[in-house]
């Protein structure tokens, strides 16, 4: 009996209605990602076409390659001090914001997430200017009277760009998490005599881990695989794994090697959240 | 309950915050205005000539045409698409509909770097690469997870009785769709519209892999111009997306909530 | 269970003779378990039938199912004599009125009262018509532009009642209608949908857990449980003649004690014996009704043939109309009901009491065999 629309529908229906999605899933998704890890294990060939046995030959050359292995250590490396510096700026807008009413709370938010709907390459372009040579930051701490570090086409650019660009997923992680806060748990640990300071890091943030782990995790990720930050702000001078997947792919036009690398992000991705889920439920 | 009023020390602090997190996207706008020839900040001196630029370039002009026209279409094929697909993983409570959802909302999962370079290689077999039609099928991979999800939570919130309550009365299952399931679910196709359009026009990672000099989108037409040189006629473009996004997202505000949608 | 049970289900009639609404082993299940078993039961064309019982005990379904909202695992139900059980829900005519209401939300009252009106595809002035008098039915006049977001619960439950009445269904059905509505109200509306089922002589079946609205209401009361029916019969029958012990206990507050049948029509209890309606041998549930036992002091006399207890007032409840008493009978608690007379006259705890009540009043159940 179908009296809604859905309910009790015949296969046929079913099948009909799925259809669409299931192909574009199909083209668009499934065969060229399992195209991409068949790839990782295909030789790039000198004429510039792809060989036909399996090979491991690309992993091997990503394992023992030394700039490889740097590729490696310096994005997640450069990762792990965005996401450090994402959580520590963020974590005083979160509290503000949760501690914030109504009208206000609304704008506040709003203001947070809206960034994250204009494009990547908009948000890039304003540091861009902001960190350049000619004017911007470096020349306002000049005139300040401090000398100003080079803050474009170099890692420190990045890190400065790219932080404030994934702030928002931080901020709207924690505030998320902070849902477990309650304002009379903070005067509980004052009548109990705490500081509050010691009621901070005693009470508040322990509670807030769970958000915090979150956050951390979700920037992690999206900084690992960030391309056009890295690519717009380092000028080509800064090697991460997206920027040299991309290179490789266009450029040298090596697909099985950009296919690796790839699948190496994924790899990558599977170990921090096995990370996180170790981590979430050592909270508990 | 009271919510705690934050210290002095922690509203200026949060305040500076706030201005290194919105820092890039309001200086795109005094920018915009600059007179000079070259890219400096402070200008020094003032003027629209970035804006009468804009206007008189036609690779920008028709790198916005395409974003647009691609925007459209993605959007409507998307809404299309993940309806039926929304309506059968909701009230058709099979074993499988979870794992169908999780399968369709995978590509979300996935980074961009990583999912262009597949597309790129398997576009390349298909001959699909700096085509119109092929970029419309890569948009959709990253669009109909995001349609799929605003649109299943959406038909969620409908409570059944309300779909059988029209049937008791007389309306075939069809009838019950368009007189009573559409007209609710009119907020949440709004705001997956919006998403999906917005999503689809600042998409710039995959469509890189498949753009070139026959077909361009108005994002990768902005990387190319800034990975050249920090042309100041970006910071012009730039601005007017800006208040394009803002646009969109006040109207889907006024027609179904946003801050709602996003916040609890 | 007793053969009375067996004897009430299916109605009134004669067997083969059928209901307007005929429901015959209608059944449901989800792999082993069976919400609905083998139910048949059989409805006249203008009686207001109640389905009663506990949660869980299958009527809502039982009612999804007569409106086909619900697919039967197997059984058939029969409308004036024809099939419908596999008749799609938008084509049975049955009104249905949802525990939530189910008002469309998009639409004003009008346009949701009329909505029936307009899959039947009749003409605009006949529909706004009909719209009207219905909303005076329920006294809604005026607030046809309203949406249903913006009037309260009592009047969202009217809306659901006009809007599944004015396409004249053959059948109405109502499930749990008024458990959300407050006390006060739920009186109100309960007489109104009664006065209106009675004058459109509309054939109901009413799903409820509240007896006491089962046995105001309704024409028949079809006591369920666990998926079956345990006695179909009238308010009263339900009520003075319980076909079991669950019965007994569902509908209205009874007294309930183990006791050893000594055929007779006595049975056993702490070494006295008490005169039953009924005979029965071995092990057996006595049950009494708390308002037809008379209590009095203990003053060694007894009154003829009463059967009679004595204990001690363990409790004293005064609820205005009625006291009760909790009196202790020798470990176990009998519930007593008395008028009030002055709280002056009532007894007090650890008074020594004589519970009396008449053979007539005494219901016996033999255990299962």
């Amino acid at each position: 009996m179908n009296a809604v629309p859905g309910a009790g529908a015949s296969r046929r229906a079913v099948l009909a209605l799925l259809f669409p999605i299931m192909l574009v899933n199909l083209i668009g998704f499934i065969v060229p990602m399992l195209n991409l890890g068949l790839l990782s294990f295909k030789e790039a060939l000198t004429g510039g076409g792809i060989g036909e046995k399996f090979t491991l030959a690309n992993w091997v050359t990503l394992v023992t390659d030394d700039f490889n292995r740097e590729l490696l250590l310096n994005s997640v490396g450069v990762s792990l001090a965005i996401t450090v510096a994402a959580l520590v700026l963020s974590y005083p807008i979160a509290l503000y914001i949760q501690r914030a009413e109504g009208l206000w709370r609304s704008i506040l938010i709003v203001l947070v997430i809206s960034p994250l709907l204009t494009s990547a390459v908009v948000r890039t372009y304003g540091w861009v200017v902001i960190l350049s040579d000619q004017g911007g930051l470096p020349s306002l701490l000049n005139a300040i009277g401090l000398t100003a570090p080079r803050m474009i086409f170099n890692t420190t650019g990045v890190i400065v760009g790219l932080t404030e660009i994934l702030m928002p997923y931080m901020i709207v992680s924690l505030l998320a998490g902070f849902g477990r806060l309650d304002p009379r748990l903070e005067e509980a640990a004052a009548t109990l005599g705490a500081s509050p300071i010691q009621s901070f890091w005693r009470v508040v943030f322990p509670l807030t881990l769970p958000g915090v782990a979150l956050g951390c995790l979700l920037v992690f990720v999206l900084s690992v695989s960030s391309f056009i930050t890295p690519k717009l702000l380092g000028g080509g001078r800064v090697f991460l794994l997206a920027t040299e997947i991309y290179d490789q792919a266009i450029v040298t036009l090596n697909w099985p090697l950009a296919a690796t690398l790839s699948i190496l992000v994924l790899v990558l991705f599977g170990l921090v959240l096995v990370v996180y889920g170790r981590a979430v439920a050592a909270l508990d | 309950m009271e919510a705690r009023k934050s210290s002095l020390f922690m509203t200026a602090l949060v305040a500076v915050i706030f201005l290194y997190l919105l820092a890039p996207v309001i200086l795109v706008f005094p920018l915009s205005f600059s007179g000079d020839a070259v890219l400096a900040f402070p200008p020094s001196k003032w003027g629209v000539r970035w804006y009468t630029a804009l206007v008189a370039d036609p690779t920008i002009g028709k790198a916005f045409l395409v974003s647009l026209g691609l925007g459209v279409i993605v959007t409507l094929l998307s809404l299309l698409i993940a309806l039926p697909a929304a309506v059968v993983i909701v009230r058709l409570k099979t074993k499988g509909s979870g794992a169908l959802y999780n399968l369709f909302t995978a590509p979300l999962l996935l980074p961009t770097i990583v999912l262009g370079l597949a597309i790129l290689i398997a576009f390349a077999s298909f001959n699909l690469l700096a085509t119109f039609h092929g970029l419309v099928l890569a948009h959709l991979v990253v669009t109909l997870p995001y349609a799929l999800r605003v649109l299943a939570t959406a038909l969620g919130n409908l409570p059944l009785a309300v779909e059988e309550a029209a049937a008791t009365l007389g309306a075939s299952p069809l009838t019950v769709f368009r007189r009573v399931t559409l007209p609710l679910l009119k907020p949440g196709m709004v705001a997956a519209g919006a998403l999906c359009f917005l999503v689809s026009f600042d998409e710039v990672v995959i469509t890189l892999f498949l753009t070139g000099p026959r077909i361009t989108t108005l994002p990768v037409e902005l990387f190319h111009r800034v990975e050249m040189s920090a042309d100041p006629l970006v910071a012009s473009v730039s601005a007017l997306l800006i208040v394009l996004t803002l646009v969109v997202v006040l109207i889907v505000d006024r027609s179904a909530g946003l801050s709602r949608t996003f916040v609890r | 269970m007793s053969l009375d049970a067996i004897g009430s289900v299916g109605g009134s009639h004669a067997p083969g003779e059928a209901g307007y609404l005929s429901i015959e082993a209608l059944s449901k299940h989800h792999g082993a378990a069976r919400s609905v078993d083998s139910l048949s039961l059989s409805i006249e064309k203008g009686e207001l039938v109640a389905l009663l019982g506990p949660s869980g005990c299958g009527k809502t379904t039982t009612l999804r199912m007569i409106a086909g909202l619900t697919p039967a695992t197997s059984g058939r139900i029969l409308v004036a004599g024809n099939e419908v059980t596999a008749v799609p829900t938008h084509k049975r005519d049955m009104g249905l009125v949802f525990q939530s209401y189910a008002l469309f939300p998009h639409l004003t009252i009008a346009q949701n009262v009329a909505f029936g009106l307009e899959m039947r595809r009749l003409p605009r002035v006949e529909i706004r018509t009909r719209v009207a008098a219905a909303l005076e039915m329920v006294h809604l006049s005026g607030r046809e532009d309203r949406k249903p977001s913006q009037l309260s619960g009592g009047q969202q439950q009217r809306v659901a009642l006009a809007r599944a009445l004015v396409i004249k269904p053959s059948i109405l059905l109502l499930d749990e209608p008024l458990s959300n509505l407050d006390a006060k109200l739920r009186d109100e509306m309960r007489n109104e949908i009664r006065d209106i089922q009675t004058r459109l002589g509309i054939t109901a079946v009413f799903v409820t857990h509240d007896q006491v609205e089962a046995l105001a209401m309704c024409d028949k009361v079809a006591v369920m449980e666990a998926g079956r029916l345990s006695q179909v019969g009238t308010p009263e029958d339900v009520y003075e003649r319980p076909a079991n012990p669950f019965v007994a206990s569902f509908v209205g507050r009874i007294n309930r004690v183990a006791v050893e049948g000594r055929g007779n029509n006595a049975v056993a209890f702490q070494d006295q014996l008490f005169r039953t309606e009924h005979s029965v041998i071995g092990p057996a549930t006595m049950m009494v009704r708390p308002h037809r036992v008379a209590i009095g002091t203990d003053d060694g006399a007894r009154s003829g043939t009463a059967n009679s207890l004595r204990g001690h007032v363990v409790r004293v409840t005064y609820v205005g109309d009625l006291l009760q008493y909790d009196v202790d009978i020798g470990g176990t608690s009998f519930m007593v009901e008395a008028a009030t007379r002055g709280i002056a006259a009532a007894f007090r705890v650890r008074d020594a009491v004589r519970l009396e009540w008449q053979p007539a009043d005494t219901l016996v159940f033999g255990a299962a065999p």
